[in-house]
């Protein structure tokens, strides 16, 4: 495979403590459908950001498996990350990545770091975004972008979750201000447009109108399901029933919210959702990606 | 000739005070009160209990919803509904419009909007408040086009400007239907009595005037709703057992 373009310049070295402490990395991976295989034509890489060799766990003909890998396994004041995948006619794409993303504390400057992953789908073609979660530690500072562009009958199915402090430890998030959006179009028009600005002494992080308290978070999404209202019953079925997620589709895109307080209980509801929406999404059964299980 | 200018002015802002009430009124045939905005949900939830809990809601609604949202956007409209250029004014309304439908969290809130812009777009036209162009762009078209279907924040707009309601009373009398109506759902189904009722528009008129102060200094990239809670109540009200309203 194609792992090229390493650039190196100087000022991305990252060798500055100051304000204008700046470390960028980018991804730019490219996925196209040939002989009926889909192939990463493209994995352009600048900075620390990886991928590893694709694969087919499911079949030759069937979704191209690729791991994102960063190898400083988090995001410190200055550093600026941005992953773009493109996903052409007839391909199918997975993505995920083989631990937690996680957020540090801003340095003493309180510079922010920035998280930008654009996903761009062509007509026919399907993307499945599943990163594992983002822990961000107490005092981080920083913004996490993700635009979804969709182009005709494109699928796309993806999710955030994103864990506030570190409870294992009993270190609370209580300071710092992380800003989460989400941008999503079809053919230029947006469907779904979302902003969260997790700040923890704004009243709406306690506030019930807002994060009530919970310190975790995530959301799933999910374009072109045939029988939407059928889908949303089964989850409604199968998910456990509680108030601490619910899933509505609104314009075409389907949400599956989660507010609470515990890692594993948004992780393990994101991947049930996706393997119950996964046989009526594409008719393809999930197979967990193996990454996941270590 | 001077106090004849002055007389034509004052009738004007009074039909436009008018307008405005009548625009505003809960009387308004559109529907609005078969809906609670994620409120009724609030209720099941034990989110809102009584007039406290109810006016930190309705507080952190206005602070985090309209402000950021209706209320700046509809600023937007009204400007654009004002504009001579009406090619470049259907432009901007369309974006804004769009724009507002891709932020509402959930099937009931998006749902919301649109039948509530239906109604109102219904209402207008049976009062031939609505130029029989509206829906075919022509050239001489004065009035920047409404789109297919619009929303109830851009009917709204139009409507305002119609009556020559200033932009800032525009969104005061937005936000005052939003309070009110929010106090009818409480009052239905929590149930929180009339005199309650009464204390807590006391208690957030000033931060209503707050609301559209700060509305109208917010630039295009800080607007959004930051209501996750509300979303997730929203939501969880399609599947409410026991439910009065529509949202």
């Amino acid at each position: 495979m194609m792992l090229c373009d390493i650039a190196k310049s100087p000022l991305a070295s990252g060798h500055r403590f100051d304000q204008g402490r700046h470390w960028a990395a980018s991804l730019d991976l490219r996925f196209a459908q040939r002989d009926g295989v889909t192939r990463m034509v493209q994995a352009r890489h600048q900075g620390p950001l990886r991928v590893q060799r694709p694969f087919y766990p499911e079949g030759r003909s069937e979704a191209c498996h690729v791991y994102v890998l960063h190898p400083p396994g988090g995001l410190v004041s200055g550093d600026a990350l941005t992953i773009s995948a493109h996903v052409a006619g007839g391909a199918h794409a997975l993505l995920t990545t083989p631990a937690a993303n996680k957020l540090y504390k801003a340095d003493s400057q309180g510079v922010a770091w920035t998280q930008h992953t654009r996903l761009s789908v062509e007509d026919g073609a399907t993307l499945e975004w599943l990163p594992q979660e983002t822990i961000a530690f107490d005092g981080s500072k920083g913004e996490q972008r993700t635009h979804i562009e969709l182009h005709g009958s494109a699928r796309c199915l993806g999710w955030e979750v994103m864990a506030l402090g570190r409870p294992a430890s009993d270190l609370p998030y209580v300071s710092g201000r992380i800003e989460q959006h989400f941008r999503l179009t079809l053919d230029g028009k947006p469907l779904w447009l979302e902003r969260q600005p997790l700040d923890p002494l704004h009243p709406r992080f306690a506030g019930r109108w807002g994060q009530g308290g919970a310190t975790v978070q995530a959301t799933l999404w999910a374009v072109g399901i045939e029988d939407a209202p059928a889908a949303i019953e089964a989850l409604r079925e199968a998910l456990p029933d509680n108030a601490r997620w619910a899933v509505t589709i609104r314009h075409g895109v389907l949400l599956l919210r989660y507010l609470g307080n515990s890692r594993n209980e948004a992780w393990a509801l994101c991947e049930q959702a996706w393997q119950l929406l996964r046989p009526l999404w594409i008719e393809r059964d999930a197979h967990t990606p193996r990454i996941w299980l270590t | 000739m001077h106090t004849e200018l002055n007389a034509l002015e004052s009738q004007s802002d009074e039909l436009a005070l008018l307008g405005l009430m009548q625009l505003v009124s809960p009387a308004l045939p559109i529907g609005a009160f078969a809906f609670s905005q994620g409120l009724e949900s609030a209720f099941e939830l034990d989110w809102v209990r009584d007039e406290a809990s109810l006016a930190e809601w309705l507080s952190g609604v206005l602070e985090d919803g309209l402000t950021r949202c209706e209320l700046p956007v509809l600023a937007r409209l009204h400007q654009a509904f004002g504009q001579a250029d009406s090619e470049t004014a259907s432009a901007t309304v369309a974006t804004w419009d769009e724009w507002l439908a891709a932020t509402r969290e959930t099937a009931e809130l998006a749902a919301e909007d649109s039948r509530l812009g239906a109604s109102l777009k219904r209402l207008l036209s049976s009062l031939d408040l609505l130029p029989s162009d509206q829906q075919l762009p022509s050239e001489d078209s004065l009035t920047p086009l409404l789109p297919h279907q619009a929303g109830y924040v851009t009917l709204f707009a139009y409507t305002a400007h119609l009556r020559g309601v200033s932009v800032r009373q525009t969104l005061l009398g937005f936000a005052w239907a939003w309070l009110e109506n929010q106090l009818a759902v409480a009052c239905k189904a929590l149930p929180l009595g009339h005199t309650a009722a009464q204390r807590v528009i006391e208690q957030l008129r000033p931060a209503l005037v707050d609301a559209v102060n700060q509305a109208l200094t917010l630039e295009d990239d800080e607007l959004g709703p930051v209501l996750p809670g509300l979303a997730l109540a929203s939501a969880l009200h399609e599947t409410q057992y026991s439910r009065l309203f529509r949202s």
